[in-house]
């Protein structure tokens, strides 16, 4: 028996009479209950989330806790040197800076403190002054913060006790600290928003094509696709397939995007977060027009294939659409960034990341939002005719020029 | 009623289909036969709209047949084909509510069906892990599932020890209804001569005979068997009767239109008559004739 074979009825997905579910949609919701009971899939899904919540942890280890100290003091009046001190490291470096004191009845008391690492350092009256006790290492700007206090408050003491009028004295002694680029540590993490961007839409766009890729491959080899075309048009099998996967891709995405925001939220970023905010919420549109751009297509590699063995080759458009706006966006110039970031699945990757990085003109996410939804029109009609011509061939890959060129 | 009219099928040069033309009666089985390559699968993937023909149309009560009807059809691909990690029940009901059942429907009648199948124990199996036999039943439960208007078999019963046959007539003949047209292909003729009200018989893409099974019989003039005394076969010859076959005491006659008695009554006078009996045509006897 031969085996070109074309659908003889294209056209709309439709409900019959009564209260049956629209065709895609039942594809659909078959795609999202075989995956969410996949547990590769979940382990997967798993893994990025920890990913993005360890990313978290760690800086909240390594840099949240920077600006929070707790000091062991034994008198309640050494509470407000470390008041002055805070104020002090407030206005020298660190606007972050929190002093928390721990009262406690003696300096053994307070050294067994610093020993345990409960406290960062224990503040100890002594001779002529205090004596600063850390365990293995004192912190420079705790150290400094906390001398300048205990300092000025001898000073306002002592000035007191002569009688001299203090303000008059330190005339003319403050030194100010101004930085010329304050914000060069949040422009770090913004390019480090910027690349998450590009990544995770590159992986999660990767992993989704080929999945719907499998899913088509595995009914042609199968041969469930005859029934399958048999009952339905194969234009709505597809529908199901693109809409069935771009709701999984999404929700993983938004989950990983709510993990995200929620990080920053708990790590007291919340200043860099709604700096960000708008490039986050055109990350999540753009991903759902570049990824339903290139669902249509991944599904065209699905059916081109006759066994899952000839998805490696039938799926490489696909990646080489990924993988170049990717390694554009990384070593592109900014000149070529700016272009190539208005044209479709490249937008996903660049747009949303340059507005993180900085102020984009508003006409460029216009037409980069214009230029994606036009491609993602052209790719699914292409991509359902091509679908509708392969997907009932059997017996050996076909080529994406053939599949272009094959006429009903 | 299900209507075939001047279904033609080209590959390139190659003539798949050629101007086949028959009917699918409700409430009757018809069985379609034919060698390897004569065109049945075309025929039957035309029927469901997974091929398309390069001329001809199929009917419906009259109508060109629209997709909206072929969703009801439950159709046995010759490729079997199912998914082969998903299990039983939502498999089935996947399919019942593609073909239009609402999801409550679907479930009450995939647990049924897969009940009667003697699959109750293992609804929530995975299919791969069915014996062949096993899998082949719910392949027919999914043809099934969703009360088709017509039923679309190729070689429904292929590969099947003769009990899961049985099983498989039984639990076809419960879901026929008066409605019902039942169009089925096999190569096992003993088996559709069982079944089957109706027969089509297709050879290199042309129908060489369709209609009623009996009237395909009745084509040709009826023929008796006789057994006559020691010697009797000569003088059946000599009385003027038609012998098509004999051995030794036993001879085939054909009855020239005569009615059976008179019939009778001439080889009575010939010889002494020990068996007289109607010769009924084994379908594959017909089935030799009009392909030869």
């Amino acid at each position: 028996m031969s085996t070109t074979t074309q659908t003889a009825a294209p056209g709309r997905g439709s409900g019959s009479a009564g209260s049956s579910t629209p065709v895609w949609r039942v594809v659909a919701e078959r795609e999202v209950t075989t995956r969410v009971r996949d547990k590769t899939f979940l382990a997967a899904t798993g893994v990025s989330l920890l990913l993005v919540v360890g990313f978290f942890v760690v800086m909240l280890l390594l840099g949240g806790g920077a600006d929070e100290y707790d000091v062991a003091v034994t008198s309640d009046a050494d509470e407000t040197v470390l008041a002055t001190a805070q104020e002090v490291m407030r206005e020298s470096g660190s606007p972050d800076a929190e002093l928390n004191a721990e009262v406690v009845d003696d300096a053994d008391a307070a050294e067994q403190l610093v020993r345990d690492g409960d406290v960062d350092v224990a503040l100890l009256p002594a001779d002529g002054g205090y004596t600063l006790v850390g365990d293995d290492e004192i912190d420079a700007g705790l150290a400094a913060g906390l001398s300048s206090a205990v300092a000025s408050q001898a000073l306002q003491d002592n000035a007191e006790e002569q009688g001299v009028d203090l303000a008059a004295l330190s005339e003319g002694t403050e030194v100010q600290q101004r930085l010329l680029d304050p914000n060069a540590d949040e422009a770090d993490a913004r390019s480090g928003v910027a690349f998450a961007f590009a990544l995770v839409f590159l992986l999660t766009a990767m992993g989704f094509g080929m999945t719907i890729a499998q899913s088509v491959a595995q009914e042609k080899e199968s041969r469930v696709v005859e029934i399958l075309a048999a009952a339905v048009p194969v234009r709505a099998l597809l529908w199901g397939k693109v809409v069935g996967n771009t709701v999984l891709a999404m929700g993983q995405i938004l989950l990983i995007t709510v993990v995200g925001v929620l990080g920053l939220v708990a790590t007291g970023r919340t200043d860099f977060l709604s700096g960000i905010s708008g490039a986050v919420v055109a990350y999540v549109v753009f991903f759902l027009l570049g990824f339903v751009a290139l669902a249509a297509l991944w599904s065209v590699a699905g059916a081109l294939a006759s066994r899952q063995e000839d998805l490696s080759s039938t799926t490489l458009p696909g990646q080489m659409l990924l993988f170049l706006p990717y390694f554009i966006g990384a070593f592109g110039s900014d000149d070529v960034r700016t272009v190539v970031s208005m044209l479709p699945i490249v937008s996903t990757m660049l747009m949303p990341g340059r507005m993180a990085e900085g102020d984009v003109p508003w006409w460029q996410i216009g037409v980069a939002v214009a230029v994606t939804v036009a491609a993602m029109v052209l790719f699914i009609r292409i991509g359902a005719r091509m679908y509708e011509r392969t997907l009932l061939r059997t017996g050996g890959k076909i080529g994406w020029g053939e599949a272009l060129k094959a006429s009903d | 009623m299900l209507q075939v009219n001047h279904l033609t099928r080209r590959y390139g040069d190659a003539t798949a289909l050629d101007d086949v033309s028959f009917e699918v009666r409700p409430g009757r089985m018809t069985g379609f036969v034919g060698a390897n390559g004569a065109g049945k699968t075309t025929t039957m993937r035309i029927i469901v709209g997974v091929l398309a023909p390069t001329s001809g149309t199929v009917t419906w009560g009259g109508e060109e047949l629209t997709t909206e009807q072929r969703r009801r059809f439950g159709y046995m691909p010759e490729e079997r084909g199912l998914y082969p990690k998903m299990r039983l029940r939502d498999q089935l009901t996947f399919f019942g509510r593609l073909h239009g059942m609402t999801a409550t429907q679907a479930h009450a009648r995939a647990t049924d069906l897969l009940t009667r199948l003697g699959l109750g124990e293992r609804i929530d199996d995975v299919l791969e892990t069915l014996s062949l036999g096993n899998q082949q039943r719910v392949q027919v439960a999914a043809a099934l599932v969703h009360h088709p208007t017509a039923l679309i078999l190729d070689e429904p019963f292929s590969g099947l020890d003769p009990l899961a046959v049985d099983t498989m007539v039984e639990l076809l003949s419960s879901e026929l209804s008066p409605d019902l047209p039942v169009l089925f292909s096999s190569h096992q003729l003993e088996l559709v001569e069982r079944l089957c009200d109706d027969l089509v018989i297709l050879s290199g893409g042309r129908v060489v005979a369709a209609g009623p099974v009996e009237a395909l019989r009745d084509q040709e003039a009826p023929r008796y068997r006789v057994v006559v005394a020691e010697g009797g076969v000569e003088q059946l010859r000599s009385a003027g009767l038609t012998l098509l076959s004999t051995n030794g005491s036993e001879a085939v006659v054909e009855g020239n239109g005569q009615p059976a008695d008179q019939l009778l009554d001439a080889v009575r006078r010939a010889a002494p008559v020990s068996e007289f009996s109607r010769v009924v045509r084994p379908l594959s006897q017909i089935y030799r004739d009009v392909i030869a």
